[in-house]
């Protein structure tokens, strides 16, 4: 059984598979691992190679569109040890095509498609759950701190969807912003984050949706346990709504 | 009156209005404007009472001159009357909608004036959202019954969805609880937008251009419960309005009392689980290939209380169980209580690769917990073969799966025109 090393990043852990598959005959029986420059650690080291990355990923969208979305939305999970699986996942997806994710009988595919549903999950949620406010300069500006790295889909979606607006989405784990702004989009990362002033009607604003979020609900059916489970705690941060509770 | 307290009164009386949904859409907006619709919905958040928000959903006004005996807004109940202005209406879409708070405006109302009058405001809404403001979310609108069929046109081609309420499922009910109202009213736009939405899809295959009408189907929603039809009755209706007028929805209504009134019938208790069970009878027929004779018949012509009705159905038919989960066509594992759409692809997927197991059921997220007394996998069986109905019938009922839950998505009456 061969063991391959890679350097930890997502292009390393492309390129590497797309060697191996180029390489090894039987690459269900290969094991793929970050280095981690332990003193024990065995296994050939394969060289990063962006373009590489790149071309072998639009080869599997191109086969097969819905597994090479389902190692997107995997990525998006920044996972780590899973990269065996992931390894056997692509290599069932280039033998079998779309039909691999049906293939839940086998762990390799059971476990990255579930990780890679969980990350899509998240990002879908996002979608609705993320807030903006409004600041003094006009530009909208909504934080947040997702558990999968979600943020390159998400401004893609605000860019179809908040197009005449000036924005900015802020991680504030991770520190990456993404910046909308007459229809261009940027990603960077902000080292000092100072929370900017608000436009003057935000707050009045809020108020209304607080309002409507009260009212909308049927008094005699309070059910907190439902809507914990639909929208669990940790997204509360940012809601509008749920501040102060 | 300040917009807040308008919004909190205008969006108080729509919270009964069943349908969330707001989904079906593809709409990519104008390039300079604000706001696209996606085609699978999304929830922005969710209510106390567990329910999705997903629009911002409020009367244009609740001052109405109708008096249907099961509506909190009818004019002899004394409740506190508000109206928006347009413009009120306009800046809240488009703020909460700038914020991310909303898919788009559901605006609904009871009658002001007259139908045309109302159903001419809350066209002008939706018209200003479209063209002056270049809004791109999703828009619904409720039809006001003997509006005129020049403005439920309009209100087709700035909507997404547009939806008549059929409010009782027959015209009997209708005259004696809402005698202003007619089948005519309810029934003539219901067709017209069917024909619209027809003819607009085929001029869409000629020309991309054509201008689209309301692109997310329209549907409807009737009370259930405070008129005496059968659940065979109502199951009928839905089933023709799903063959015969394209409706993408039919939404039931458990009846809650507003107002005592002889007319009505005197419920301890909101019909929620008869609600459900119709929700449940719905399904199986817009997904599951259903008909409603098979569900019911004039000899049994309700839902049965403790049995969901697909399994209500295989107790009746055991001449078609079990199934061979390896070789049964997708349709006929989707008669199988238990399984529902997402579990039969999941099974039709994976035995592909090999035969499935009981244990590879339950591998690929398949829950057999209620399926087992149904299946079998290649010749294999968890249960022992043979059972009689009336055995299963007492498994299922002794814990096994058989409790009685509750909707998830509450669904509570939507009272209004
Ligand atoms: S159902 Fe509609 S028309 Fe009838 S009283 Fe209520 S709001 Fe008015």
């Amino acid at each position: 059984m061969n063991s391959y090393l890679y350097d930890g990043t997502a292009d390393g852990l492309l390129s590497a598979i797309a060697w191996i598959l180029e390489v090894e005959p039987d690459p269900e029986k290969v094991i793929l691992s970050a280095r981690k420059d332990t003193l024990f650690e065995e296994g050939l080291t394969i060289n990063t190679d962006a373009a590489l990355a790149e071309s072998f990923f639009s080869r599997l969208k191109q086969y097969a569109p819905d597994a090479a979305h389902t190692l997107y939305s995997f990525m998006l999970a920044e996972k780590e040890g899973m990269e065996t699986s992931l390894l056997h996942y692509v290599s069932l997806a280039f033998r079998h095509g779309d039909k691999v994710k049906g293939y839940l009988t086998h762990p390799a595919v059971r476990d990255i498609v579930n990780v890679a549903k969980k990350a899509g999950r998240e990002l879908h949620r996002m979608k609705g759950l993320l807030r903006f406010e409004k600041l003094q300069d006009g530009a909208y500006l909504a934080k947040m701190e997702p558990d999968y790295n979600i943020i390159h889909p998400l401004a893609y979606h605000f860019s179809h969807r908040l197009r005449a607006q000036h924005w900015f989405l802020y991680d504030v784990k991770r520190r990456t912003a993404a910046r909308w702004n007459k229809g261009s989009l940027q990603f960077g990362t902000i080292e000092q984050f100072t929370t900017p002033a608000l436009s003057e009607d935000e707050k009045k604003v809020q108020a209304l949706w607080q309002a409507f979020f009260k009212t909308i609900a049927i008094p005699d059916r309070k059910n907190p346990r439902l809507q914990k489970s639909n929208m669990p705690m940790k997204y509360w941060k940012y809601l509008v709504e749920k501040q102060g509770e | 009156m300040d917009t807040q307290a308008k919004l909190q009164i205008l969006s108080g009386a729509a919270r009964y209005d069943a349908s969330c949904a707001s989904s079906g859409s593809k709409r990519e907006g104008p390039s300079c404007g604000t706001g696209n619709t996606s085609s699978s919905g999304i929830c922005h958040s969710w209510a106390d009472d567990g329910r999705c928000i997903s629009l911002l959903k409020v009367l244009l006004s609740n001052d109405c001159i109708y008096d249907c005996a099961y509506c909190v807004n009818r004019s002899t109940n004394p409740v506190e009357r508000a109206s928006f202005t347009a413009r009120e209406v306009i800046d809240l879409t488009l703020e909460f909608y700038r914020r991310n708070y909303i898919e788009g405006l559901f605006l609904s109302s009871a009658v002001m004036r007259s139908p045309d009058h109302t159903m001419e405001r809350m066209v002008r809404v939706a018209e200003a959202l479209r063209t002056e403001e270049q809004f791109g979310g999703y828009i619904h609108l409720k039809i006001i019954p003997g509006s005129s069929s020049e403005l439920v046109r309009k209100a087709g081609l700035y909507a997404d969805r547009i939806s008549v309420n059929i409010e009782l499922p027959s015209q009997a009910s209708l005259q004696r609880l809402a005698p202003q109202k007619n089948k005519q009213a309810i029934i003539e736009p219901m067709s017209l937008i069917g024909r619209e939405i027809a003819d607009s899809l085929v001029e869409r295959k000629v020309n991309r251009r054509a201008p689209r009408f309301a692109p997310a189907g329209q549907s409807t929603q009737m009370i259930i419960g405070a008129s005496p039809e059968t659940d065979f009755q109502i199951l009928r209706l839905s089933q023709g309005l799903y063959k015969k007028m394209n409706l993408k929805r039919v939404y039931y209504s458990a009846y809650v009392p507003v107002m005592a009134d002889n007319r009505l019938p005197v419920l301890a208790a909101p019909p929620l689980l008869r609600e459900h069970r119709l929700y449940q009878a719905d399904w199986l027929l817009r997904f599951y290939g259903f008909s409603a004779e098979e569900i019911l018949s004039d000899e049994a012509p309700h839902l049965d209380d403790s049995f969901d009705p697909k399994t209500a159905w295989a107790l009746r038919h055991p001449e078609f169980f079990p199934v061979e989960i390896n070789r049964a066509d997708y349709a006929t594992l989707l008669r199988v209580p238990g399984i529902g759409v997402v579990s039969a692809k999941r099974i039709v997927a994976a035995r592909r690769f090999s035969p499935i197991t009981p244990e590879g059921l339950k591998k690929i997220g398949v829950v057999i917990k209620r399926a087992k007394y149904f299946i079998i996998c290649s010749g294999r069986s968890s249960e022992k073969p043979d059972q009689s109905p009336t055995v299963i019938r007492q498994r299922l009922l002794l814990g096994e799966g058989s409790v009685v839950s509750l909707p998830k998505q509450l669904v509570l009456p939507g009272l209004f025109a």
